[in-house]
């Protein structure tokens, strides 16, 4: 056995800009999916059915379908079609597609496990939907929804490696290039791995302390 | 003779299943009235038909001689009409305090420090000055239900609905509420009230109720109610929960 991670800590830096790229897809698509997820949770609690069954559908779709076969259906598809996206645009857009169906069904998940008798005893003192919604219902969805939340971040952080395979340079994509020149697969899918790691605990260490900061209300 | 409330002939059902059928109750300004009638009776349905928490399908509701039966901008309604719920329903993420400025301030758009100082006086009106930075989760039940009294009152309502505001609570806990429900009708508040509290309706009540299979089977004033009822259900049930 002989392993040699001198190399890899030479080339650290290229590592480095792949987690930058990493970090840029995952937050921006985490951003998009985001509003995607609250606007599909409103769409799938409305009384109106045409949105309803809009919001259903998207869930379906995308829930049903490998997060692989919709990056390539927007890269590589789409400009059949005269779309052409860059690939940090098909990247991102996919990515966040795809984990704001997610986040549809845990927002909705959310909302619905808040006591139905919070929003009566809102209404009853006078407020309307939306007061009662973002006053009452939706602080406390909200603390149902932090763990579900960030399962779902640390996933969409994990998915940001499919990217690489609409060729965005990312860390994973890095990490192969690297792998190119030095054959030092151990090595550098290792430190990938730990770095990923690394990521990802952020997220969990500040769900963790706004889990703890909620905790008592 | 003006009436706070009239509901004519109300019928109400949930799917297929018939809830209230021929309702009627008129409720004179400062009457207290309390209904009682075994479970499923249409007893909460009532009282949340009042405030038009469940629409209906016929009949008509009056409150304060408006017509309200197909009202859409049930808001302002809502504002003169207190509930009290079994279970508190109170909002676990907000201090005792902010429960109670919560629609004084969004509703109202009172000043907070208007609201504010309202809502410290009827805190002390029900005992739980001390408790304002408390969270819901940190009060006992009785405590509880006092603070979702307080914060019905706060908006000033003209009248007060009262589902089963102590069947929730631990026996040594049902006082304490009551007793602020028993203040309040001295003061002169308009209240129904859901209750197997006998004793409660005896003191406060100007009329009891008792409700079967979504009608009112009879009415009385308590004295008349207890001593003689006259219809064999009525009896049956009052014999039933003596025990
Ligand atoms: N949201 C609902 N959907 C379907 N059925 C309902 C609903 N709410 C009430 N019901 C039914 O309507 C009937 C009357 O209910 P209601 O709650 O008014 O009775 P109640 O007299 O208050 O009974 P309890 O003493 O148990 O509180 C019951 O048979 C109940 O199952
Ligand atoms: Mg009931």
């Amino acid at each position: 056995m002989n392993l040699d991670y001198s190399i890899v800590i030479a080339k650290f830096p290229i590592l480095l800009e792949g987690c930058w790229v990493t970090l840029q897809i995952s937050f921006f698509s985490l951003l998009l999916g985001m509003i995607f997820g609250i606007a599909g949770a409103l769409c799938r609690i409305s009384s109106n059915s045409i949105l309803n069954s809009l919001a259903f559908l998207y869930v379906w779709i995308i829930r049903g379908t490998p997060v692989m076969v919709q990056l390539f259906i927007l890269y590589f598809g789409l400009p059949q079609l005269g779309i052409k996206l860059s690939s940090m645009t098909a990247g991102i857009l996919g990515l966040a597609i795809n984990t704001g169906a997610y986040i549809t069904e845990i927002i909705r998940a959310g909302i619905q496990a808040v006591d139905k008798g919070q929003m009566e005893a809102a209404v009853s003192l006078g407020m309307n939907y939306r007061q009662a919604m973002v006053r009452i219902i939706g602080p406390q969805a909200a603390k149902i929804c932090i763990p579900p939340l960030v399962n779902q971040f640390i996933m969409t952080l994990k998915n940001s490696s499919i990217a690489s395979l609409v060729t965005i340079v990312e860390l994973l994509r890095t990490g192969e290039q690297l792998i190119y020149t030095t054959f030092r697969s151990f090595e550098v899918y290792t430190t990938i791995a730990v770095l990923y790691l690394i990521m990802n605990s952020f997220f969990m260490v500040v769900a963790d302390k706004l889990e703890k900061r909620m905790a008592r209300q | 003779m003006s009436y706070i409330v009239e509901m004519k002939d109300i019928y109400k059902s949930f799917g297929d299943i018939e809830v209230l059928k021929g309702f009627n109750l008129k409720l004179r300004e400062k009457e207290k009235v309390v209904i009682i009638g075994p479970s499923g009776s249409g007893k909460s349905t009532v009282l949340r038909c009042i405030n038009r928490l469940e629409p209906i399908q016929r009949g008509s509701i009056i409150f304060a001689g408006d017509e309200i039966t197909t009202k859409t901008d049930l808001c302002m309604l809502r504002t003169h009409i207190g509930m009290v719920f079994q279970r508190f329903n109170l909002f676990p993420h907000k201090t005792v305090l902010e429960n109670i400025i919560e629609a004084p301030t969004i509703v109202k758009k009172m000043p907070l420090d208007t609201a504010k100082d309202i809502a410290i006086q009827i805190l002390d009106r029900v005992g739980l000055a001390d408790k304002q930075s408390s969270y819901p989760k940190e009060l006992s039940g009785g405590q509880q239900q006092r603070v979702a009294i307080a914060r019905a009152l706060a908006m000033s309502p003209k009248i007060m609905l009262f589902d089963e505001p102590t069947s929730a609570l631990d026996p040594e806990l049902v006082g304490e509420v009551l007793l602020v429900m028993k203040d309040l009708a001295m003061e002169g508040m308009t209240m129904v009230v859901v209750t197997h509290e006998m004793d409660f309706a005896r003191e406060v009540a100007d009329r009891v109720i008792f409700m079967d299979q979504g009608i009112i089977v009879e009415e009385g004033t308590p004295h008349e109610f207890f001593a003689n009822p006259a219809c064999e259900r009525t009896k049956m049930f009052l014999k039933r929960i003596k025990h």
